[in-house]
């Protein structure tokens, strides 16, 4: 457990005031954590040059390794853009988000929780998790309140709401994988391609296997006819874009151009 | 995976005492976990639970047991920080610390090293007497070392520009007005920042939360409008005479080059120093009485 003094070099206060940062913010896209470095070396260590995210981040991971704690790297299921969460490897369940929430407002995310993994589409209706308020543990809660209460749920990054329906926040999913796997073995969808958990994705309407969106869009990314990778029957479905961080990067230049340059520093 | 102990521990999962009337989390799903992964001798403490998390031992678990102590005392600290709450020893040997009591000073040490190398976090005894402590952000001592030595106004220059808008304002603020400063800064309604997140939330909801700011409806108004006024945390720990100062200083000029303004901030500093007086003068009054009282009645044993 004392690791950490072998590794202390490492920590500076640029990691630190990284940590710091991505703490309060739970999760973050790529880019937004990559200005969040550069953030970081200006405050605290001008002259440096910035260390490769990766490698910066992995310096970071040997150090929270004796708390059990890191810095995971994932990908949104819907339009596979990379995001980093810190998640707790020690617990299990519903740890992180548990702080913030009262002991109904959590029973009613496990209730959203087992809709969502139970689902064909990924997705639990707004209506069917609010008819089970009267079962909730806790504080006798209404419906009107428990409405409130996803929201929070969707401010805080742990469900996204799409048209009144409710799927698992990338975070979530990176949080509590293991913690999903283990709980819901037999109901848990899996992913054919990368074997990660699925939550939303194509399914082959012949074979039943799945994929996420985009592991599909990386698997059939020049083919003509796509066809099931267990079954060989024609994929039925259309094949989605992927994010891709140069043309991510050539919008981004050509819009801040046109913008003036502001400091950012307050 | 690491051989990291798969006791399914929800530190963060505790509230602090006196937080709420609801009943904390308790987690079924802790017990159900801890059968399916651990083998024998789930073990699950009611009593201590009642606050605190929803542990299971294992003998395994139960041989590092001082160790786990240290990392679920890191986490209890963290969540104390973020909901920025004090801590009390006996918070921590009731939620934690439980059956190493004897520990204590030995846990307590090893988790505020971690807080420090770690996190920049350092934990300071505010209370010696009451055990009370707190955990301070080393990394904004050092950063902001430069702006003012006010010590607890959040050096952020957002919420000292938002004070200056409210004061050179009248002392409230229409939202509007606000967001006038806040897009110079670069703050937009709407678009999180990657640093102060989305702003609306920030100065509505969070720093109204910490008393820094009050947003309130214009009284009488119909369409109802909003405005913006200090809070009291803000009036105790800043002033007008400083936060005109940080008002100059942007524009690059000096306080006097606002004459209205300047003059009400002289004024308020000195309701302050008289206010300071009346304070001083009060304790002395207590005091003297009081030694009075203890000269006349000194049979009887007193404690100070």
């Amino acid at each position: 457990m004392q690791g950490s003094t072998r590794r202390a070099g490492v920590m500076t206060d640029v990691h630190r005031r990284f940590l710091q940062l991505l703490m309060t913010h739970g999760v973050l896209e790529e880019c937004d954590i990559k200005r969040l470095q550069r953030h970081c070396y200006k405050v605290h260590d001008r002259n440096a040059p910035v260390e490769k995210l990766e490698d910066f981040i992995n310096n970071i991971n040997s150090v929270l390794e004796s708390l059990y704690i890191e810095i995971k790297k994932g990908v949104t299921e819907d339009d596979g853009r990379p995001i980093y969460a810190l998640v707790n490897l020690a617990t299990t369940s519903v740890s992180k988000m548990a702080s913030d929430f009262a002991e109904n407002e959590l029973d009613l995310f496990r209730k959203a929780l087992e809709l969502i993994i139970d689902s064909e589409s990924g997705f639990a209706s707004s209506t069917n998790i609010l008819n089970l308020v009267d079962q909730l543990k806790g504080k006798k809660m209404r419906k009107k309140e428990a409405e409130q209460v996803l929201q929070k749920f969707v401010q805080n990054k742990w469900l996204i709401e799409k048209e009144g329906e409710f799927t698992l926040h990338g975070r979530a999913i990176l949080e509590m994988e293991q913690y999903i796997r283990e709980v819901y073995p037999d109901a848990v969808k899996v992913c054919n391609i990368c074997h990660g958990l699925l939550i939303q994705g194509q399914s082959c309407e012949t074979c039943g296997i799945r994929m996420h969106l985009p592991c599909v869009a990386k698997y059939f990314q020049s083919n003509a006819e796509p066809r099931c990778p267990h079954c060989n029957d024609y994929w039925p479905h259309e094949i989605p874009e992927v994010f891709d961080p140069e043309k991510e990067r050539e919008a981004g230049v050509s819009k801040s151009n046109r913008r003036s340059s502001r400091s950012r520093q307050h | 995976t690491m051989g990291v102990p798969k006791s399914p521990i929800l530190p963060l999962a505790l509230r602090g005492p006196g937080a709420e009337s609801s009943p904390p989390p308790s987690s079924p799903h802790f017990n159900a976990i801890s059968q399916n992964s651990l083998t024998s001798g789930s073990y699950c403490n009611p009593q201590g639970l009642q606050r605190a998390t929803a542990v299971s031992y294992t003998e395994s678990i139960y041989r590092s047991g001082l160790d786990e102590k240290v990392v679920i005392l890191v986490y209890y600290l963290l969540y104390k920080y973020q909901m920025k709450e004090s801590i009390t020893k006996g918070d921590m040997v009731r939620n934690i610390i439980q059956t190493y009591r004897n520990h204590f000073l030995e846990i307590l040490k090893r988790a505020s090293e971690h807080l420090e190398m770690v996190f920049g976090l350092d934990l300071k005894e505010v209370d010696p007497y009451r055990r009370i402590y707190v955990l301070v952000n080393k990394l904004d001592l050092s950063y902001n070392a430069k702006l003012s030595d006010d010590r607890g106004v959040p050096k952020t220059g957002l919420l000292m520009a938002v004070l200056g808008v409210i004061f050179t304002k009248g002392n409230r603020a229409t939202e509007e007005q606000v967001w006038q400063i806040l897009n110079v800064m670069g703050l937009y309604k709407g678009r999180k920042h990657f640093i102060f997140g989305e702003p609306r939330k920030l100065i509505t909801k969070d720093l109204v939360q910490e008393n820094y700011l009050e947003y309130r409806q214009v009284p009488d108004s119909d369409p109802p409008r909003y405005e913006f006024l200090w809070g009291p945390r803000a009036h105790a720990e800043t002033s007008k005479m400083k936060v005109l100062e940080f008002v100059a200083k942007i524009h690059d000029t000096v306080p006097t080059a606002f004459p209205t303004w300047y003059e009400e901030a002289l004024r308020d500093e000195e309701e302050r120093a008289q206010a300071r007086a009346a304070a001083r003068a009060r304790t002395a009054a207590i005091a003297s009485a009081r030694s009075k009282a203890m000269a006349s009645c000194s049979s009887r044993p007193s404690k100070v």
